[in-house]
C-alpha cells in the first residue's frame, strides 16, 4: 500500500507541474506529430490515400517518442540536475516508485496524445477501425520502451546540456531513422536491417495493423517486449539513490 | 552493542563525554563508530569519524567549508555510502538497512530543488503523503508547519517565485513533516538572513522539545553555541573535539583572548590566564590597538589546529 501511495505520490508531482506548463508537452505529443500526418500526406501527393494509416501510425510512434524520450527524458534531467531528484532520495520512498510514478505519467501523456491523434487522422481522411485492446498492449509497450531510453539518459548524462542533447536527438531521431514516413527500400542496405530493429519501427508496424483491426503482431510485440526490459533493467540499475 | 562501545574508546572523543555516555550506553539515538570515507580519486573525506549522540539533544558538527561536515551527514543519511566504519541510528544500522533508517529522519539536504511549477502549499501536501500522513493530516501539518516558517503568506505562490531564503524554509520544513524522531539538517541557516535564522533556531528547538534528536552541520559559531547540547569541530575530514559548549571551552587553558596589532601592524592573538594577565601584557609591549575578550569556540578551534577559523562569519586572526 505504501508503494502504490509513493507511486501516485510522484504522478502527482509531475501531473501537477505539466498542468501549469502545458505548451511543450501540447507541442511534443499533438501539434508537431499532427503537422508531420498533414505534411506526410501533402508531400505523398496521389499515393496519399493508402499511405495514410502509415502516416498516422508513424505519426502516433512520433508523438510517442517526443513524449517519452525528450519531454520525460528532459524532466529526468531536470529533476537530477537541479537536485529535485535528491529531495526524493531524502524520502523514505523506493527508487523503482520513483521511476514508476513517471512511466504511468508517460503512459497518461500518451493516453491523451494518441487519442487526440487517432481523431486528427479521422478527420484527416483515415479510415481508423482499431483493434482497442492490442492498440493499448501496443502503446503500453512503446512507452515502456521509450521511456526506458529516457531514463538511461537521464541517468548517464554528465550535464544537464549533455543529456537534452541526447534526448532531443534521440526523440527525434530513432523516429526519422525508422522506415516510418517511408518505405523501408528506400533505406541504404546497411542501414535498413539495423532500422528494423528500433523500437520505433516495431512500433509503428504494430500500430498500423492494429489500426485496421489486425492482430498479427507476435513479433513486433517480441520486439517491443525485450527492448522495453532491456532499457528499464539498464536505466533501473544506472540510476543510483545511494552514491558509492 | 559494538559500536558505541568502540565509539568510547576513540581518542577524538572527550573524556568527559565518555563517562556520561558509558553509564547509559542503550541511551543513544545516533552512534557513529571509525567512519571513514575515502573517494576514488584518493581523497580522504572523512578519517575515522566516531561520536555519538542521545535522544533529545541538538548535535552541531561545525567547521569551515570543505571540512568533511557535508560528506558526513550524507553517509547518515544513507545518501553516500562510507567506505568503513558502523552507523547506528535508534537500533537500526544505517548501512544495511538503509530504507528502515530513512523512515526515522527528516532531511535538510544542503542543495535539493524544488519544484517551480508547485506551489508552497503542494509541497508540504504532497511531500507530507509520502510520510504516510493521510490527506486531512497532510493538509494541517502542513499548515501548522507554513506557520511555524512564516511561510502561511506564500502558500498559494509558485515556488518560483519565492526567494532563496524562503526556498531554504520550505526544505527545512519538509524535514519536520511527519515529526520524525531524528532531525539531520546540513547548514540549515545558511543564505538566511538574521531574524529568519533565529526562527528557524526556534522551530528546531520546538522540535527537539517535541522528541526530535537533531544533527546539524553549520559554519557559524553562533549557531553551534547558541543551539546546541554538543558540538563536534571537524577539520580536514576528522572530528578534532567533540562535547558540550563547556568541555570544548575547557581545552583553551587560557581563557582570555588578547588580540592586538604588532608594530609591524600584523593582527595578532595572544591567550591570557585572566583579565588580569591580559592588562600586564597590554602595558608591557605598549599595546595601543588591541582588545580583551572571554575565550570562543573560534579559540578552541585556533588552539587545536594552530589554524584561523575562515568562513564569511569569521573575524581574521593571524598566529602570533
Amino acid at each position: 500500500m505504501n508503494r502504490v501511495n509513493d507511486i501516485a505520490g510522484v504522478f502527482r508531482i509531475q501531473l501537477a507541474s505539466m498542468r501549469r506548463e502545458i505548451g511543450p508537452f501540447l507541442l511534443a505529443a499533438i501539434v508537431f506529430p499532427s503537422a508531420m500526418y498533414l505534411f506526410a500526406n501533402a508531400v505523398s501527393g496521389a499515393e496519399a490515400p493508402q499511405n495514410r494509416l502509415r502516416f498516422l501510425a508513424g505519426s502516433i510512434v512520433f508523438s510517442l517518442s517526443l513524449t517519452s524520450i525528450s519531454w520525460l527524458g528532459y524532466l529526468l534531467l531536470e529533476n537530477r540536475f537541479t537536485g529535485r531528484l535528491k529531495l526524493f532520495a531524502t524520502l523514505p520512498i523506493a527508487p523503482s516508485s520513483y521511476v514508476f510514478g513517471v512511466l504511468i505519467f508517460a503512459l497518461a501523456q500518451a493516453a491523451l496524445g494518441t487519442t487526440t491523434l487517432m481523431l486528427v487522422g479521422r478527420v484527416f481522411g483515415a479510415q481508423v477501425r482499431p483493434n482497442f485492446s492490442l492498440l493499448i498492449v501496443v502503446v503500453f509497450l512503446t512507452i515502456l520502451s521509450l521511456c526506458g531510453l529516457g531514463v538511461i539518459i537521464a541517468a548517464r548524462a554528465r550535464s544537464f546540456s549533455e543529456g537534452s542533447l541526447w534526448t532531443d536527438t534521440l526523440g527525434a531521431g530513432l523516429v526519422l531513422l525508422a522506415p516510418i514516413y517511408y518505405a523501408p527500400e528506400m533505406m541504404p542496405r546497411g542501414l535498413r536491417v539495423f532500422a528494423q530493429l528500433l523500437p520505433t519501427s516495431f512500433a509503428a508496424r504494430a500500430l498500423q495493423t492494429t489500426l485496421t483491426g489486425g492482430h498479427a503482431i507476435g513479433v513486433e510485440l517480441f520486439g517491443l517486449s525485450v527492448t522495453a526490459v532491456i532499457t528499464l533493467a539498464l536505466g533501473f540499475h544506472l540510476m543510483k539513490w545511494r552514491e558509492e | 552493542m559494538a559500536a558505541p562501545l568502540k565509539a568510547l574508546t576513540s581518542d577524538n572523543v572527550d573524556p568527559h563525554r565518555r563517562i556520561a555516555t558509558a553509564s547509559q550506553p542503550d541511551a543513544l539515538a545516533v552512534s557513529v563508530c571509525d567512519l571513514v570515507k575515502t573517494y576514488r580519486d584518493g581523497t580522504e573525506a572523512n578519517r575515522g569519524i566516531s561520536l555519538s549522540v542521545r535522544p533529545g539533544e541538538i548535535c552541531a558538527i561545525l567547521g569551515p567549508n570543505g571540512a568533511g561536515k557535508t560528506t558526513f551527514l550524507r553517509q547518515l543519511t544513507t545518501e553516500l555510502r562510507p567506505t568503513s566504519g558502523s552507523i547506528n541510528v535508534m537500533g537500526v544500522d544505517v548501512i544495511a538497512d538503509a530504507s528502515r533508517a530513512k523512515k526515522l529522519m527528516g532531511i535538510t539536504p544542503q542543495e535539493a530543488g524544488l519544484f517551480d511549477r508547485l506551489t508552497v502549499r503542494e509541497h508540504f501536501e504532497y511531500f507530507a503523503r509520502f510520510k504516510g500522513l493521510s490527506k486531512n493530516t497532510a493538509h494541517s501539518a502542513s499548515t501548522e508547519i507554513m506557520l511555524k516558517l512564516g511561510l502561511i503568506a506564500e502558500g498559494k505562490k509558485l515556488v518560483r517565485s519565492l526567494s532563496g531564503g524562503q526556498r531554504r524554509r520550505i526544505l527545512i520544513g519538509l524535514a519536520l513533516l511527519g515529526r520524525p524522531p531524528l532531525l539531520i539538517l546540513d547548514e540549515p541557516t545558511t543564505g538566511l538572513d538574521p531574524a529568519t535564522r533565529r526562527r528557524v533556531w526556534q522551530v528546531i528547538r520546538n522540535a527537539v522539545a517535541d522528541g526530535a534528536t537533531t544533527i546539524l552541520s553549520t559554519h557559524y559559531m553562533e549557531e553551534a553555541q547558541r543551539l546546541s547540547d554538543r558540538i563536534g569541530i571537524i577539520s580536514e575530514g576528522e572530528l578534532i573535539a567533540y562535547g558540550t559548549l563547556n568541555e570544548l571551552l575547557a581545552r583553551v587553558d587560557r581563557s582570555y583572548r588578547l588580540s592586538y596589532q604588532d608594530r609591524s601592524g600584523e593582527d595578532c592573538v595572544r591567550f591570557c590566564e585572566s583579565f588580569a594577565a591580559a592588562q600586564r601584557c597590554v602595558e608591557r609591549e605598549l599595546l595601543s590597538e588591541y582588545s580583551i575578550a572571554r575565550a570562543s569556540l573560534e579559540d578552541v578551534y585556533f588552539r587545536l589546529t594552530g589554524s584561523p577559523y575562515r568562513d564569511e562569519t569569521a573575524e581574521a586572526h593571524e598566529p602570533r
